[in-house]
């Protein structure tokens, strides 16, 4: 009897499983009933597909280093120090995540715009309809996957270790470079990880902000609106390869970072790729 | 606060020579929710070793988190070399700390592990220092491991040797071999206290097992509810008149109750039996241990027994002593602890009340007390030459 009930729980978990699975693939391969293989790669090469891949590319990469920049010192500074309004700072770098990206977009436009206060500081800088433009949207949007997950990664870190350090005569700059960043770093790594690729999809913000130059997200919009979904074949496929990539990156992270740092440090994880058990 | 010059050029200039070392604890209080340790007043000079024994809770940890650096007083001070360095930040005070537990860095391997608190630059030149304490622990085969493979005693060691690598010139220690098995844990006893004397450190540490302070002290100290009860060094701590109050008050908690503890030098040893001198007196226990070594033993008073005239018997020690006092034994009625006096040596024997009417024992008279080889249990064992303070 209870035997029976089992196999029924597994079989339920199991078709459940698949539905989200194939839910997940399908459309990947869906979408190659819209290629024309005979100009795909004429297509691929279109230099306004290409131009809006470079450039989301180049600008995901460099809004990803000011996060890091200033997002993980913000992480340590909430995983280590106790100061008055440490809760509110902490809900405080949610609000991107879940601030719709379209509202967020709208409020930076209200920062940024023309005739705003920022805009007068700088005459000679173009905060819309540019390139520091896309990397604002980016940076908004995208912070929250670094911070939180550095965040996680520094409080994982055993405080003792960091003690040790100090009692072994280490300023802490040291102690910060040499103890917590190595034992925090796959946390880091994944943050890295996830805001790049956050920044990449990025298009609501974006889409408020700095229409021009076109991302790759907005070309595909753009593409798909004007042209149909044919027309926006070429950045859809572009954007699966660098995804598959990015989920290798991912993975050779979370594999190399787990050997490295085994047994008595768990540290903040998005979970191992199934190929790995 | 303390300009770090003074600190380092205090610890350079402890490190040069012959000049001596004085940590000193004023008036030092710490409150939290529901306890409050202090006010703690110590002095310790030199190499001395203090263990510092106590029930859990009673503050111990937080004392030496104080004199470390990692908790910040309420009040008073803590001074090495009458400099003050309470408000010394702790990777400037040069006060060594091994932890309960390990806390060896993960993603450093041993070697890694053990010179991470010397610099770069000045590694090459402390490499004899840095071979020397590997060889003393005994951890050179292991240099190049990971951590992960390591057994609980060696991960020990080897956060032992990371911060005595650092020359600290006074050591702190929260119950380092609390975690170990037994055997491993009294090895790396003898080894600790002989590695702390012969780098010259000043050394507590903090236990609540019996065994680390016959092995390990100097001098012995006892936290209880955040205030240090007594204070004395092994000898007299453990010595009758001295322990006899202890029997009645939380003392005889950490000490075995009335018993006697003998420390001398070793004269002989030949067909397992040893042979060691305490003042003029000899003594033999079974076992080989070096010439010129110091070994301390404890005696429990039911095993020495007591005759009024020099009997030949088949018992290794007699020696003829004074009765001191007479007094009742709190473990049962009719038993009585006798008292025994020669010289330097203190002895309790424990005897019913019948054989001490039987035998006409009176405080004032020399009687005989007897003890095979194989009653004194061996609890120190020692180089002689160690500065005993």
């Amino acid at each position: 009897m209870n035997n029976t009930r089992f196999i029924n729980f597994k079989l339920v978990i199991c078709v459940l499983s698949g539905i989200a699975l194939v839910y997940i693939i399908y459309p990947l391969f869906s979408i190659l009933i819209f290629v024309e293989p005979n100009n795909l790669l004429e297509s691929l090469t279109r230099p306004r597909v290409i131009d809006a891949f470079v450039l989301s590319i180049g600008t995901a990469s460099v809004s990803t280093l000011l996060i890091a920049l200033f997002g993980i010192p913000l992480a340590y500074c909430l995983s280590r120090y106790k100061f008055p309004g440490r809760s509110i700072a902490q809900i405080i770098i949610v609000i991107p995540l879940v601030l719709p990206p379209l509202a967020s977009g709208a409020l930076l436009l209200g920062v940024f715009n023309p005739q705003s206060f920022l805009d007068r500081l700088f005459p000679n800088v173009e905060f819309t309809q540019s390139i520091i433009g896309i990397i604002i949207a980016q940076t908004y949007v995208a912070s929250p996957f670094m911070i939180l997950a550095s965040m996680a990664a520094f409080d994982s870190v055993d405080k003792s270790l960091e003690n040790v350090a100090r009692v072994l005569g280490k300023r802490n700059l040291e102690v910060f470079v040499r103890i917590s960043i190595p034992l925090a770093k796959k946390g880091i790594l994944i943050g890295i990880v996830m805001t790049w690729i956050r920044a990449i999809g990025e298009l609501g913000a974006t889409l408020m902000l700095a229409y021009n130059p076109h991302t790759i997200s907005i070309q595909i919009y753009e593409d798909n609106a004007l042209g149909g979904l044919s027309q926006a074949i070429p950045g859809i496929i572009l954007s699966i390869l660098l995804s598959i990539v990015l989920v290798i990156v991912y993975s050779i992270i979370v594999k190399k970072s787990s050997s490295d740092t085994r047994k008595n440090n768990r540290i903040f994880s998005f979970g191992d790729p199934w190929w790995r058990n | 606060m303390i300009p770090e010059k003074t600190i380092e050029s205090l610890v350079l200039e402890t490190h040069g020579g012959e000049i001596s070392l004085t940590l000193e604890i004023i008036n030092l209080v710490k409150s939290f929710p529901g306890f409050t340790l202090g006010p703690i007043d110590l002095k310790l000079q030199d190499n001395t070793i203090m263990v510092l024994i106590g029930p859990t809770g009673s503050g111990k940890s937080t004392l030496l988190n104080l004199i470390v650096g990692l908790t910040k007083p309420d009040k008073g001070s803590i001074h090495i070399n009458d400099v003050d360095i309470t408000n010394t930040p702790i990777e400037s005070r040069r006060i060594g700390y091994s932890f309960q537990n390990p806390s060896l860095f993960p993603h450093l391997n041993v070697y890694e592990n053990i010179v991470f608190g010397i610099r770069k630059s000045i590694r090459d030149n402390k490499r004899s220092q840095i071979n020397r304490l590997v060889e003393s622990f005994g951890v050179s085969n292991l240099l190049d491991r990971d951590i992960y493979a390591l057994s609980g005693g060696e991960m020990q060691k080897i956060s032992l040797a990371r911060m005595l690598v650092t020359k600290p010139k006074i050591m702190l220690m929260d119950e380092p071999l609390v975690h170990l098995d037994t055997k491993t844990r009294v090895q790396l006893r003898k080894d600790l206290r002989r590695i702390l004397k012969e780098e010259g450190v000043l050394g507590i540490y903090v236990t609540h097992f019996e065994d680390d302070v016959y092995a390990l002290a100097d001098s012995v100290s006892v936290l209880e509810k955040g205030v240090i009860k007594k204070t004395d060094t092994l000898k007299t701590m453990l010595t009758f008149p001295n322990n006899q109050p202890m029997s009645t008050s939380s003392l005889s908690e950490f000490f075995q109750k009335d018993h006697n503890y003998l420390e001398g030098c070793v004269t002989d040893s030949t067909n397992g039996i040893t042979t060691f001198k305490v003042g003029e007196h000899e003594f033999e226990i079974l076992g080989d241990y070096p010439i010129d070594s110091i070994v301390g033993v404890l005696i429990k008073p039911e095993d020495i027994i007591l005759a009024v005239d020099y009997v030949r018997t088949s018992a290794r020690n007699i020696i003829k002593t004074k009765v001191a006092a007479i007094y009742a034994s709190n473990i049962k009625t009719g038993i009585l602890n006798i008292h025994l006096v020669i010289n330097n040596i203190s002895l309790v024997s424990r005897i019913t009340q019948e054989s001490k009417d039987h035998l006409k024992i009176i405080e004032g008279e020399y009687v005989y007390a007897i003890f095979k080889a194989t009653a004194p249990h061996i609890v120190r064992e020692e180089k002689k030459g160690y500065k005993i303070s």
